[in-house]
């Protein structure tokens, strides 16, 4: 993340079969000679309009010596290129009533430029530049690295998930990039090279390793000769290499501890290894993961933090993920409740569905929500554009969001059982524990 | 269309400006019920949603001894009703994917509804019977309680979430907007049932409150529906009288209050003092003239502390305003071994405003920028809803939105000279800085008379 402002992650959504103002004709694709492709939605609810740039490159591009530099790349693409000078890119955009953001994932470096649609060909003019022209400056790189060293610390200062996400990733994963946080470590950030950012530059900043996603108060024919004007001559590169480590099979239980003193009550953190969002059993998984946590009747809520008062707050979370990634359990003790009967306490409400499945209301449930919760997102050209881009990114073809009601509907109860016995099981599952208390006292000697 | 947009086709031709468009706000119908009730209706139609607020004019400056009753009280609301257990409201609420929520802030209460259109019937009976008619069930009040307890703890592990309610208190005292809306670990101790349920019995009537409708619904209908749900709701007479707010006075020497925290990595400050009130006339000149000092990434405060200096990820100041006063703080957060050269980069920065003042390049960027950024504010129905809220429950009008161009465009560099020196505090600055007391309170000494506390102690108290 760029800058202060939050950007709220976007989950799998569903949508209606009618009445929905959005369809798969109502976005429109071309894609220039160099490979750099292109989707626009024509919007014009509000005079503005947005650029999202998805660049195929996150933490998982990266190897120990140089972790952390997709996300320390996110920064420096604001610090200057050949037409506009270090600085030049803000304030070109803010002049022209734009402004931006960025974010970067395990998978993905997404930049976000929203503006008024007036400005469109200025947006255009700095991107390429960019693109096309990065200056790497010595001295932004060493002011840019004490930046993303406060990031780094205000978010270990005040997100304890932060904190504890780190060592519970590092325990599930030895082999495969996923291992480490996207910010990565303080050492690699105090360290790498300016060989290693132009060569990062080269690498993945290439058009034909992105996809541009425009929504908004503009028309097609409009972005596509500002395209072809700005885009298609930057030159295609070579591929990058394909990331080809597979995370060998867990085979046992994997435990990780972090002591931080301000902490209240035991918080932890539980993983386990689940196939990537291309998987046939995404969509039951990603259901199995509501049907625990969302909304106060959802099974994990209402037994563990309203019935039994184990917990006072749970959430659980499966990213959207290009290689086999992680189904999250977070969950917070209550009052005097220690981190083992928490975790007893989230078992017991997993076991029972691996032995007694689902009901066919709460499958229900979760469809309905999911389709209230599309509108949601579709009601702003910054979800649209969001929403599209990373259905391409992460399904292969945007249009999987319009075809996605079926595949929601198409989910039984036997399957969320089938998937919560073949994914949450002990012996696929790392248990982080995150506490006041230090993990050594006397009664260790 | 959200925002109507006067001058929409000059968007399509080439202008090197950015188009001065009007913007104003949909049209919308407000009105009075028979009991007092005020009711605000506004149709959007993009999706097929509805969102609900119910506003109640109450907030934690009535709380006095009881901080937190106002809070808990809405809370207490969505814990079941009359016809429906917690399990059956949630079991409804969740299954068709509404959204319901209550909170309450220093000035008033807020409950609230998402949902489909085919479920309004559902969710608007909940919702009236959630305000009208609580469960008020003494169990699942003692478990809500036992977790608020809690939560109260657990947002001091956080310094960033709890920074401004030390501000406040250093700024206005105790009381008023000092009020410490979701109370402490004391004050929660006296809140009974008994208490909640009197406190409910004041102040949600109908001539206390606002029913706010925005979506996707006739308006027709939508108005028989309120009358047929909201008339019977009583009102009281004489009409309530919310606690009267006392300007607070300027403060009168600089103080910083260094709370420590033990095991920080970082320290996280605030610097400033008071603000403007929600209806001052000047309040669209201040934004623009805030957006330069701190309200952007390209603001002097972040150019300086984040992108020349590399002492923080991010550095900005704002106004915040309730109905009668205000507070504008400059904020951030750096490593402890920075704290005092970001905090004089700060001053120094903010020192520019009077010894530089802004150029007429800035100016007209700021302005490009606060204009171009504003349609999306108001883009969806929730975002509506939430303004209507707020302009009933800080007492503002459209005037805000429907001028806000041309008072944007009339801002001059005189005109802003003359804001600068009205409204930002220039001296006896006030400081809020959490981190590890020991090894910065010596150097804190400079900026003003130091009062200590700790974090991990319950509650706000200064002294």
């Amino acid at each position: 993340m760029r800058f202060v402002k939050a950007f709220a992650l976007v989950c799998a959504l569903l949508v209606a079969n009618t009445s929905f103002a959005t369809n798969v004709e109502d976005i429109h694709t071309f894609t220039l000679k160099n490979g750099m492709q292109f989707l626009v939605l024509e919007d014009h609810s509000i005079p503005n309009a947005n650029m999202y740039l998805f660049w195929k490159v996150g933490s998982r591009n990266e190897y120990p010596g140089i972790t952390g530099l997709s996300h320390f790349f996110e920064h420096m693409m604001f610090n200057g290129s050949k037409k506009y000078g270090p600085k030049m890119f803000d304030r070109t955009m803010e002049a022209a009533g734009g402004s931006n953001n960025a974010y970067t994932t395990e998978n993905l470096t997404v930049y976000t430029d929203w503006f008024p649609a007036a400005s469109i060909e200025t947006m255009f003019d700095l991107e390429a530049d960019r693109i096309a022209n990065l200056s790497i400056d010595k001295n932004m790189v060493e002011s840019e690295r004490g930046v993303v060293t406060s990031e780094r610390s205000t978010g270990l200062e005040n997100s304890n998930f932060r904190a504890i996400s780190e060592e519970v990733k590092n325990a599930a994963f030895r082999a495969h990039p996923y291992s480490w946080s996207v910010i990565g470590h303080q050492s690699d950030i105090d360290n790498w090279s300016l060989e290693d950012l132009k060569r990062f530059h080269k690498t993945y900043y290439a058009p034909n390793n992105a996809v541009v996603v425009i929504a908004g108060d503009v028309t097609v024919a409009k972005v596509k000769s500002l395209a072809k004007q700005y885009f298609e001559s930057i030159p295609a590169q070579k591929p990058p290499r394909k990331i080809h480590t597979v995370e060998p099979e867990q085979k046992g239980e994997r435990r990780a501890y972090l002591h931080k003193a301000s902490v209240t009550t035991p918080n932890i953190l539980m993983a386990f290894h689940v196939p990537e969002t291309q998987h046939e059993d995404y969509y039951a998984l990603d259901i199995l993961s509501d049907i625990l946590s969302v909304g106060d009747s959802s099974r994990l809520q209402k037994s563990l933090v309203n019935d039994k008062q184990i917990a006072s707050s749970i959430f659980t979370y499966m990213p959207q993920s290009i290689d086999p990634n992680l189904f999250y359990i977070y969950a917070v003790a209550a009052k005097d409740i220690n981190a083992q009967v928490l975790e007893k306490s989230v078992i017991a409400e997993i076991n029972s569905i691996m032995r007694e499945g689902i009901t066919a209301q709460e499958l229900q449930k979760v469809k309905n929500t999911k389709l209230v919760n599309f509108y949601r997102e579709m009601s702003t050209i910054n979800g649209k554009a969001n929403t599209i881009g990373s259905f391409q990114m992460y399904f292969g073809d945007y249009k999987k969001l319009f075809s996605a009601p079926q595949d929601y509907e198409k989910v039984t109860v036997d399957d969320v059982q089938r998937v919560a016995k073949k994914y949450l099981r002990k012996a696929n599952r790392t248990v982080g524990v995150l506490s006041s208390q230090e993990d050594s006292s006397n009664e260790d000697l | 269309m959200k925002i109507y947009n006067a001058l929409l086709a000059i968007f399509f031709t080439l202008i090197s400006q950015i188009a001065t468009a009007g913007y104003t706000l949909p049209s919308y119908e407000k009105f009075t019920l028979k009991n007092g009730l005020t009711v605000i209706l506004m149709e959007q139609h993009e999706v097929p949603l509805i969102d609900v607020n119910i506003v109640v004019n109450v907030g934690a400056i009535d709380d006095a001894n009881n901080a937190g009753l106002s809070y808990l009280t809405a809370q207490n609301l969505l814990l079941g009703t009359k016809h429906l257990s917690k399990t059956q409201l949630d079991q409804q609420i969740d299954f068709v994917g509404a959204e319901l929520y209550s909170t309450a802030n220093l000035e008033f209460s807020t409950i609230g509804a998402s949902f489909a259109v085919k479920d309004t019937d559902n969710i608007m009976n909940i919702l009236r019977d959630a305000v009208l008619f609580p469960r008020f069930d003494e169990t699942e009040f003692k478990k809500h309680k036992s977790r608020h307890a809690l939560q109260l703890t657990q947002r001091k592990e956080s310094p960033r979430s709890v920074v401004n309610q030390y501000f406040n208190r250093l700024v206005f005292g105790q009381n008023g907007y000092g009020a410490v809306t979701s109370g402490d670990q004391e004050s929660i101790k006296s809140l009974s049932l008994p208490l909640i349920k009197q406190h409910h019995s004041k102040w949600y009537k109908a001539n206390n409150a606002a029913v706010i409708v925005v979506g996707d619904f006739e308006t027709e209908v939508m108005k028989e529906k309120i009358q047929q749900l909201f008339s019977s709701w009583s009102s009281a007479t004489p009409d309530l009288q919310q606690q009267d707010i006392k300007k607070t006075p300027h403060a009168s020497s600089p103080q910083v209050l260094l709370v420590n925290k033990g095991d920080a990595r970082e320290s996280t400050f605030l610097i400033g003092g008071k603000g403007i009130a929600r209806n001052n006339p000047d309040i669209v000149g201040l934004s623009v003239i805030n957006t330069i000092l701190g309200g952007r990434f390209t603001s002097w405060l972040n150019d300086e502390l984040r992108v020349n200096a590399g002492l923080t990820y991010g550095a900005r100041s704002r106004f915040t305003s309730y109905s009668h006063d205000g507070t504008f703080t400059i904020s951030t957060f750096t490593k402890t071994e920075t704290t005092i050269e970001a905090i004089d980069l700060a001053l120094k920065t903010y020192q520019r405003l009077w010894q530089q003042g802004i150029d007429s390049a800035t100016l007209t960027s700021a302005k490009a920028y606060v204009k171009g950024q504003f349609p999306p504010k108001f883009e969806t129905a929730n975002q509506l809803a939430d303004l209507l809220a707020n302009m009933y429950g800080y007492g503002f009008d459209e005037s805000y939105i429907n001028t806000f161009e041309q008072q944007v465009d009339s801002l001059t560099i005189e005109k802003s000279r003359q804001l600068i020196n009205t409204y930002f505090p220039k001296e006896n600055l006030q400081f809020v800085v959490i981190g590890k007391a020991d090894e910065i309170r010596k150097a804190l000494t400079k900026y003003g008379k130091i009062t200590e506390t700790d974090i991990k102690k319950s509650g706000f108290n200064i002294q």
